[in-house]
């Protein structure tokens, strides 16, 4: 394989970058810079002048602009170019997006001008806020400190959280540079001009040139003191703030967007893997003479579990893959070859129910004691009454709807990777360690991704994928898993408990609260929701964790301990509103107000408005209730946070069948938000998600093994699930947002724990709702 | 063996085990990526296309049932990407990671050409697609305003 001239760049002239020199095209060698498909998305080198790192701008005017998070239904494709376009003043009908190039991400340094975030953090409108770039860790322990574009991960629904300030400055400083380079040409004082949607005009004279016109020039001149570049404060926006349509919709009614899976490379042939089922397995022995001349077979290949430190410390499992011409022709072979497994012992023997039971045992032990506020025990000495309860959720997968998968070409000196990926730096950190060929010389082509929901990077589809190509070095093999595959290659949500009790005063009042929660070691967000300090007063306040060890790798699943411990939290205060004789709405209320937390009047706000959007206490039909909750993020910072209320209306029929009627949602918007429509659609579809977690979703251990591989056995909700009315009014507060992508919504499963409780009489506390029966009379 | 499918109005010679799954033909064959696997049990309708107007789940479909019949995918629904339920989509912004989509909309256009004015009932009895992103909210929208649009 050739050098591509980004090799040729970022080798040779990284520093020219900085200063803003832009070096012509080298000429594409044969075989080499092949036209991707239309509707892919991945990095192509322009062929128009760069501004910086983030923009080029062509002689037409249209504007690209790089994307270093990955589209996975979350909207940054939009989003994040909105920032940018904000700021450069440019035609937004003119830009396109596409993804920045991950290789040269690592291999090239921020500018200096996006090192300091400007402002005084998640409370000041003016600055940049709280963007954290703690995670670009490959593989949690190697980072690439101030990478170019700081962040390739897409995770903890930060993207423009983290993003915005220096896409924002990407932004102002080309459009500076292109004012300078007209002022150039023109002669006239750069003060005089003015931009606006890709036109600089000089008012005095009249003159006016486009973006297009003066790009070229603009990429050879640098900014003489770019530190000294302001972003727009929230009032200044003209773009960001407004609902703008998603950049990549029309090619996803037309089906021309190339997914991953979509990804056709000349002489490629397909993979279908076959795992151990069990976690921690390998594959004892296999026959490939009993099927090895099935048509289009080509070979077989075993693969070994990923080593830990490529997939974040979890054991998946390792196995068998067969290559073929085509995939269905791989799928049959390997599903009829004979496969003996040797599993170990120990993980073979974990069932759902000793698993759960192992986690309620743990809650009795001491634990981590987290926060110890006030006395506790004497408190519940001095209790008037005490409320008890245990919570369980199960495991969870993301179950995103392309199924894992990945084409990886190594030839002895490089190695590409086209995958829809939301950690690049850790896979191409990983192809590196696979093949042994230099981590400058591994290219991850960027694709559209069927569904994210917690960052992918951390199953091993791709290394299954770089194992068996780096076997078959050359050819390019594109790794499919089926969907039961998908179900043993994915990392779960933790399966958790929790035990809260409460100690209350003759007024109904909590003034003890005693939280265990019970999770799995390295089960993520342990301390979510909980830590620092309860969301609802008590004088005195206790929380542990308490941790078992079992052998499924667990990882984040649209939001981390947040979605479980919320119901858990929100549950719980339901029971002690009920227990106490009180309205659930007007309890929680004032056990806000009466903390100290420095979020507690906009968590007020949130709960006074979806109370009054929602009609609350007026009169309902027979079987059919509100439920409200609270659901935040950061709520105890004092910085960045994301607050919300919802009130949910449920009907329960008296055959049990549960409904969502209506969600009344109260969000709050902080200094702005970026794209509305998005952040609609985010909490528009996280409502149906945590409906189908609350009522269907559990994946049940059997002797080690998933038990629920498939959407027969593991139930999607659909469009009849859906509640027919979702209103939702935004509302200002004096923070930046913490991110929209993950735990929103989380009140459906407190909510429809309670309706069912209001109108059945019957609490049920551990999920899903369907194992139960809701039926009254 | 070779045998011949009719997709999207254009004749193809295909040489595939006739008992493979229309899915895999569509897509490896014929290089039509525009129609989604994702469960392989006909549960979700990723991989939904209209053969004679009916929508099949070609996962589970060998393409030995299409021979002779009328097969229609996401990228025969219109030339320009304009057809009305395209355009009623992109009003609604309905799509979020998109990938179940083609689906979606190959179940959506069987209804409305079965039933011009669907309820919201007739939506959620033969809208069965499953969408992990629940997009639904929008795609009961976009459907409600393609049948106002094809009215037109």
């Amino acid at each position: 394989m050739t050098q591509s001239r980004r090799d040729f760049l970022a080798s040779s002239a990284a520093g020219a970058f900085v200063l803003g020199f832009w070096l012509p095209p080298r000429p594409a060698r044969a075989g080499e810079n092949v036209a991707p498909p239309h509707g892919a998305a991945w990095y192509e080198d322009p062929t128009a002048p760069e501004i910086n790192a983030w923009i080029v701008i062509a002689p037409d005017d249209t504007v690209t602009i790089r994307i270093a998070q990955t589209e996975l239904g979350q909207g940054v494709w939009t989003s994040n170019a909105m920032i940018v376009c904000e700021e450069l003043q440019c035609d937004w009908s003119k830009v396109r997006s596409q993804y920045a190039s991950a290789n040269r991400d690592g291999r090239e340094m921020a500018p200096d001008w996006t090192l300091n975030v400007p402002g005084n953090g998640g409370t000041d409108p003016k600055g940049g806020g709280e963007p954290g770039f703690g995670n670009r860790a490959r593989t949690g322990v190697v980072g690439i400190p101030d990478s170019v574009y700081r962040r390739m991960r897409t995770n903890a629904a930060s993207s423009v959280k983290d993003g915005r300030y220096y896409l924002q400055l990407a932004g102002a400083e080309a459009r500076e540079r292109l004012l300078l380079a007209a002022a150039a040409v023109w002669k006239v004082p750069v003060g005089e001009l003015v931009a606006k949607d890709g036109v600089i005009t000089h008012p005095p004279s009249g003159r006016k040139t486009t973006y297009g016109k003066v790009a070229a020039l603009a990429s050879r001149t640098p900014h003489p003191n770019p530190k000294a570049i302001a972003i727009k404060s929230p009032d200044q926006w003209t773009l960001m703030g407004t609902e703008q349509k998603n950049r990549d919709v029309p090619m996803k009614v037309t089906g021309e967007t190339v997914y991953s899976i979509d990804v056709r490379v000349p002489g490629m042939k397909w993979a279908a893997a076959k795992a151990c089922p069990v976690y921690g397995g390998d594959v004892k022995s296999y026959d490939f003479d009993a099927v090895r001349n099935m048509p289009g077979v080509r070979s077989a290949h075993r693969f070994p579990i990923p080593d830990p430190k490529l997939t974040r410390g979890h054991v998946f499992s390792g196995g068998i893959a067969v290559v073929a011409d085509h995939w269905h022709q791989a799928k049959a072979a390997v599903e009829k070859m004979p496969i003996e497994w040797s599993i170990p012992a120990r993980n073979a023997a974990f069932n759902t129910a000793n698993m759960h039971a192992a986690l309620v045992a743990a809650l009795d032990e001491p634990g981590t004691v987290r926060v110890n506020v006030g006395d506790v025990d004497a408190a519940f000495a001095h209790a008037k009454k005490i409320v008890e309860a245990t919570y369980s959720t199960p495991y969870l997968p993301r179950a995103r709807m392309e199924p894992g998968n990945a084409t990886v070409l190594v030839t002895d000196n490089r190695v590409d990777i086209w995958y829809g990926d939301q950690s690049p730096q850790e896979t191409r950190f990983s192809a590196s360690q696979i093949t042994g060929i230099a981590e400058a010389d591994v290219y991850l082509h960027q694709c559209h991704l069927g569904g994210g929901f917690g960052r992918n990077g951390n199953g091993p589809q791709a290394e299954q994928a770089i194992m068996i190509a780096n076997a078959n070095r050359g050819t390019p093999i594109h790794l499919l898993w089926t969907r039961e595959e998908d179900f043993i290659g994915t990392t779960y949500r933790a399966m958790g408990v929790a035990r809260l009790r409460a100690a209350l005063d003759a007024n109904g009042w909590p003034v003890a609260l005693e939280v265990r929660t019970g999770m799995q070691k390295d089960g993520f967000g342990p301390d979510a929701s909980f830590d620092v300090a309860s969301r609802y007063f008590v004088p005195s306040y206790r929380f542990s964790n308490h941790t078992t060890d079992f052998h499924v790798p667990v990882g984040t699943r649209r939001g981390v301990g947040q979605a479980a411990h919320e119901f858990y939290r929100e549950s719980f205060m339901n029971e002690l509103a009920h227990a106490a004789g009180k309205d659930p709405y007007r309890y929680r209320r004032e056990l806000i107000a009466r903390t100290k937390l420095p979020f507690k009047d906009d968590m007020i706000k949130a709960l006074d408005i979806a109370a009054e959007m929602s009609g609350w206490g007026e009169p309902l039909p027979k079987g059919t209730v509100r439920s409200i909750a609270l659901e935040e993020r950061g709520a105890e910072t004092g910085g960045s946070a994301t607050i919300s209320a919802m009130v949910h209306t449920v009907s329960v029929s008296r055959d049990g069948k549960v409904r969502l009627e209506r969600v009344d949602v109260a969000h709050d918007q902080g200094f702005g938000l970026v794209n509305p429509l998005s952040v609609k659609k985010q909490i528009e579809g996280q409502i149906t998600w945590f409906y189908n977690d609350a009522m269907h979703q559990a994946v049940h251990i059997v002797d080690g093994h998933v038990d629920e591989n498939n959407f027969h056995r593991f139930p999607l909700s659909r469009i009849d699930e859906d509640p027919p009315e979702i209103a939702i009014r935004f509302f200002a507060t004096g923070h930046w947002l913490l991110g929209m992508g993950h735990d929103r919504g989380t009140s459906v499963q407190s909510a429809i724990g309670d309706a069912v409780f209001q109108i059945t009489g019957k609490r049920y506390r551990d999920l899903p709702y369907r194992q139960h029966d809701l039926s009254w009379s | 063996m070779a045998f011949d499918l009719t997709v999207n109005g254009a004749s193809h010679s295909v040489d595939a085990d006739p008992d493979t799954p229309l899915l895999w033909v569509i897509r490896d064959y014929l290089g039509l990526t525009g129609t989604k696997f994702s469960c392989g049990i006909a549960q979700c309708g990723a991989c939904t296309v209209h053969v004679d107007g009916q929508p099949v789940r070609s996962c589970s479909f060998p393409a030995s049932l299409a021979i002779g019949k009328a097969i229609k995918t996401i990228e025969g629904v219109s030339s320009d990407g304009n057809h009305p339920i395209q355009v009623a989509w992109k009003e609604l912004d309905a799509p979020q990671c998109g990938y179940c989509q083609s689906g979606m909309i190959m179940s959506a256009l069987a209804l409305l050409a079965k039933l011009p004015h669907p309820t919201d009932a007739d939506i959620d009895a033969n809208v069965t697609n499953a969408c992990r992103c629940s997009s639904y909210h929008r795609v009961r929208k976009a459907i409600h305003r393609a049948a106002e649009l094809m009215k037109a």
